[in-house]
């Protein structure tokens, strides 16, 4: 009698797809990825108290950004650059000393943040940090301006 | 005389590994990967200074035409008509999170009276902190 012999099944998962299946996976997750961007400059919103000390303008020093964005500090105009310059030996009298950021309604968004910017990097620039920076809202203004 | 036989080598590269690596991968891709509940595309103003975003804080994005979309951190954006709404969508995000971060996503571009009313909003609705989302400026020679 003739014996045949076994034939050998094989006792093994095939995996030889798997890497297709997970690079497929990976270039799925590649192109749905998006880089948010999750950074930016931070501002400490004043609590409303009634005991807000008002703040006179002589007191303190008014960055207005005109339309086509132009800074005018204290009613003269002037550079970016210079702003912190002109702040410095106020600061060094006053540590406190409040500035106030007005820009008109029809300038660019990014007028009020490069000066806000600039503000913020008033300690590594001259060495003083301006601690009291108000961006009083135009219904703020309305009200309390005089 | 005994002639062998010559041994063939195959050519095979050795990929058994490569599963293990793409699923690292795919981990990787996985852990960090966040929803963005804004997807707005915006033109950021550009800055020196920059502090991370906490997560999940609630957004309020303006994109270059004026539209104002609010998110509460949990859900996608939405489009608002004005900043009274504003008004009332921080309110309610405040009142059930007193502490919560809010964060303004602005085109570069908007005029300012936009932003303005919309800071106005956020302070009658007492939010303590808002970010004003930025891109990395490069610094002039580097």
């Amino acid at each position: 009698m003739r014996i045949e012999r076994e034939t050998n099944v094989s006792d093994e998962i095939p995996t030889a797809s798997m890497a297709d299946i997970a690079f497929l996976l990976i270039i799925y997750f590649m192109i749905t990825t998006t880089f948010a961007a999750t950074q930016g400059l931070d501002f400490q919103l004043p609590k409303e108290q009634d005991d807000t000390p008002l703040v006179e303008k002589e007191e303190s020093v008014l960055i207005e950004i005109a339309a086509s964005g132009q800074l005018i500090v204290d009613g003269r105009p002037m550079e970016l650059g210079d702003v912190l310059e002109y702040l410095k030996p106020k600061l060094e009298r006053d540590a406190l000393k409040p500035v106030i950021i007005r820009p008109d309604p029809d300038s660019a968004y990014r007028h009020m943040v490069d000066v806000f910017d600039e503000l913020r990097q008033s300690e590594d620039k001259i060495g003083i940090l301006v601690r009291n920076i108000s961006i009083p809202t135009q219904r703020e203004i309305e009200a309390f301006w005089y | 005389m005994n002639v062998k036989a010559a041994r063939t080598l195959k050519a095979v590269i050795p990929t058994a590994s490569m599963a293990d690596i793409a699923f690292l991968l795919i981990i990787f891709f996985m852990l960090t990967m966040t929803f963005e509940v804004d997807k707005t595309r915006v033109t950021l103003p550009e800055t020196i200074v920059r502090m991370e975003v906490p997560k999940k804080a609630a957004y309020i994005s303006v994109n270059e035409a004026g539209q104002i979309k609010v998110s509460s951190g949990d859900e996608l954006s939405v489009p608002v008509a004005t900043t009274d709404d504003v008004l009332s969508f921080a309110a309610g995000v405040v009142a059930s999170n007193p502490g919560k971060e809010f964060v303004i996503k602005a085109d570069g571009e908007v005029p300012y009276g936009t932003i303005d009313g919309i800071i106005d909003s956020l302070k009658r609705a007492r939010v303590e902190v808002i970010y004003l989302l930025s891109s990395a400026e490069t610094q002039e020679g580097a």
